[in-house]
């Protein structure tokens, strides 16, 4: 072996690795210490300047600063710095200065001395007082991407300058550098995420508590909306009036987004303010369409159906702006369609009557009119077609066993099961006929006499109600005979509303209608008392007879049919009598 | 509801006149059971009834239990015909005893 050699020192490969372990091990510290800084911190300004401190300290440099590129215009913004002078704010345009061509070419630039540098800027150092000797610069990728670069300023000895080692140090430590910033900006971004997508569901949540609860039958009035996305662009609502008719809308916002819900909402809550007080359809959806159109969207609209039910005629008033024609199903199993007359709301100023938003009025009876959007004909099969208006009319003949509450379910569940995303909101409505509510129905009730007697629940009402019921039997043609009859029911039953309803404890009101036509008179009798059990009101025959009992087997007697229905408030009793005055003619 | 009690043959004959109702028929209830404390035979007059109810019926019906209860005679006599349909109706125009003319009553 050969230990003389000259370059024995220089080439000793122990020496040589211990020197190099030592600047390894410290660069190693350097930047297990850097992540673990970096690690705790998901706030980028923080994670900036923990790393520009830390690297300035290591290289043993006066100051440094470190630039991100502002992603609108490319300059380049100082965001962190470190040592005498303070720039943080400072902007350079893309490719200015040291610091910008590096950026722009990616790549390190040492300047040993700034004096002899042509490209050296001295503006800084005239307006701080700094006095620039030595300049080290590394750009800051992650992969392709630019994100800034990391400048270091004279070695903290005067004496010296910056060596290439230094240089490489540092190109080292901004790569680490440019990851820790670019998973803080990911974190960031991953923060934003989750606060966006909770605000969505909230968002979610309000829309959905604008659509109106579910009503059990005999509620006519059926609605289903099924949101693509988080946010739907389509509504439906119902609400009773004090009148008892039912007022229901459907519309469909055009586009699918945030805005489309934002723009959904407004309309929905137009059509229950103005709805309350608007009681004309065309109408209605008239003075949506201007509040719309004073603060239109530039290129949004929305397509919507509004109509008014009469339950206890079956009589739809119907108005549509634009919307896909809704379907009447007749008893006879056929299916009509009707359509728009006028175009969809928030593009132009609109007038309800001719020439504009038109009332189309028709009976239900018997039938079920369904209104929906494009979401329900456009809505793929697990075959990947589409379900169309014939498969539409399909499913509903088919399911026409089922209350219409789970039909117009069977149309959702079909188009939802699909396995696939998709692309539009599902939203539909049933306005139904065929419940108890309209059954015995009086068409056409221009035609029919009707006579309404509102009166105090008190005995010393009773006479004024049989003179009523007594004219009107009159008026609609009875014998005498019978009207002494029907006198003598319709009389039970208000005295059992005096008597029992109430229990004479609150003095409260009673309605009778009185519904004349085609040979049947109708008789309606609604009170507000707390509703009493059908089953208790049947009649007893013959000596089980307790107090009431005897006015209720009158009324099973002298009535041809006679029947408790469930009131769309929820609140109070509807017995229905009907008579048949032809028949037994 | 008017009403109009005679004493005839030692009997206590009680006559109603108008509607007998809901509004009428406690009335009717406390004359009828006061004149069958005091005398043995109760004749109700209905002739001039225009109008009765089950609560009216429901006051014949406890008059009629109070008489058998106390041995005691009670008839209706000269009904109206709108009363008649609802005893017929209340399936009581059997339970009743009922005479033509309130003389026939007294008579029989």
């Amino acid at each position: 072996m050969n230990n003389t050699s000259p370059d024995k020192d220089r080439r000793d490969p122990r020496r040589f690795d211990r020197r190099k372990s030592t600047n390894v091990s410290g660069h190693l510290e350097l930047l297990s210490k850097m992540s673990g800084h970096l690690a705790v911190t998901l706030n980028i300004e923080e994670t900036i300047q923990k790393a520009l401190d830390l690297i300035v300290q290591f290289v043993k440099a006066e100051g440094g600063a470190l630039f991100l590129i502002n992603d609108q215009d490319d300059s380049l913004v100082c965001k962190a710095s470190a040592g005498p002078v303070d720039i943080r704010g400072i902007a350079l345009q893309a490719g200015e200065g040291i610091v910008g061509q590096c950026v722009a070419e990616n790549s390190s630039r040492i300047v040993r001395d700034v004096q002899q540098d042509p490209n050296f800027d001295h503006s800084v150092d005239d307006a701080t007082g700094f006095q620039t000797r030595s300049i080290l610069c590394a750009p800051m990728t992650v992969h392709t991407e630019k994100i800034g670069a990391i400048e270091l300023v004279n070695k903290h000895n005067a004496s010296v300058l910056f060596s290439d080692m230094d240089l490489l140090m540092l190109q080292t430590l901004a790569s680490a550098a440019a990851l820790a910033i670019h998973n803080a900006h990911m974190a960031e971004d991953l923060v934003e995420q989750e606060r966006l997508s909770r605000e969505l569901e909230l968002a979610a949540e309000m829309q959905r508590s604008l659509l109106p609860a579910p009503r059990p039958a005999p509620f006519p009035v059926h609605g289903i909306n099924l949101p693509a996305y988080e946010m739907s662009g389509d509504f439906y609502d119902f609400f009773d009036l004090n009148d008892g008719r039912i007022y229901f809308s459907l519309g469909d916002v055009s586009g699918k987004g945030m805005d489309a819900a934002l723009l959904m909402s407004k309309t929905s809550s137009l059509f229950r303010c103005l709805g309350k007080t608007l009681h004309e359809p065309d109408v209605l959806l008239a003075t949506i369409n201007r509040e719309l159109c004073e603060t239109a969207i530039h290129g949004m609209f929305v397509t919507m159906t509004c109509g008014l039910l009469d339950p206890a005629t079956g009589e739809v008033q119907l108005a549509n702006a634009g919307h896909e024609p809704p379907l009447l199903h007749a008893r006879d199993g056929s299916f009509t369609p009707v359509p728009a007359s006028a175009p969809p709301l928030g593009i132009m100023s609109l007038v309800a009557g001719n020439g504009g938003i038109r009332n189309e009025t028709f009976n239900l009876d018997g039938g079920t009119l369904y209104i929906f959007t494009d979401g329900v004909t456009e809505g793929d099969l697990k075959d990947g077609s589409q379900l169309g208006i014939e498969g539409f009319k399909k499913i509903i003949r088919e399911r026409l066993d089922l209350p219409v509450a789970e039909r117009i379910a069977t149309i959702t569940s079909v188009l939802g099961n699909t396995g696939g995303k998709r692309h539009d909101d599902i939203t539909l409505i049933a306005i139904d006929s065929s419940t108890p509510c309209l059954k015995e129905n009086i068409r056409d009730n221009q035609a029919a006499m009707i006579v309404r007697h509102t009166f105090a629940a008190r005995a010393d009402e009773l006479q004024a109600v049989r003179e009523v019921v007594s004219k009107a039997c009159d008026d609609c043609g009875c014998p005498r005979s019978m009207a002494t009859d029907i006198i003598i029911a319709v009389g039970e039953a208000c005295q059992n509303v005096v008597r029992h309803a109430y229990k004479g404890i609150e003095e409260g009101k009673a309605t009778l209608e009185i519904v004349c036509k085609d040979g049947i008179i109708q008789f309606n009798l609604q009170d507000s008392a707390p509703p009493v059990d059908p089953e208790k009101m049947k009649p007893k025959w013959p000596e089980e007879l307790g107090p009431g009992g005897l006015g209720i087997c009158l009324i099973h007697d002298i009535m041809d049919k006679v029947e408790y229905l469930p009131v769309h408030s929820g609140q109070g009793n509807l017995l229905r009598m009907v008579k048949f005055i032809e028949r037994t003619n | 509801m008017k009403h109009e009690i005679s004493e005839k043959q030692g009997a206590s004959v009680v006559a109603f006149t108008g509607e007998v109702d809901l509004e009428s028929s406690p009335v009717a209830r406390e004359i009828l059971l006061k004149c069958l404390d005091s005398t043995s035979k109760v004749i109700v007059d209905l002739s001039e009834v225009t109008y009765i109810d089950s609560s009216g019926v429901a006051s014949l019906v406890e008059a009629l239990q109070a008489a058998k209860k106390n041995g005691s005679q009670f008839a209706l006599a000269a009904v109206s015909e709108p009363t008649r349909r609802v005893l017929e109706l209340a399936r009581l125009d059997k339970v009743f005893t009922l005479y033509d003319s309130v003389d026939e009553g007294l008579n029989a």
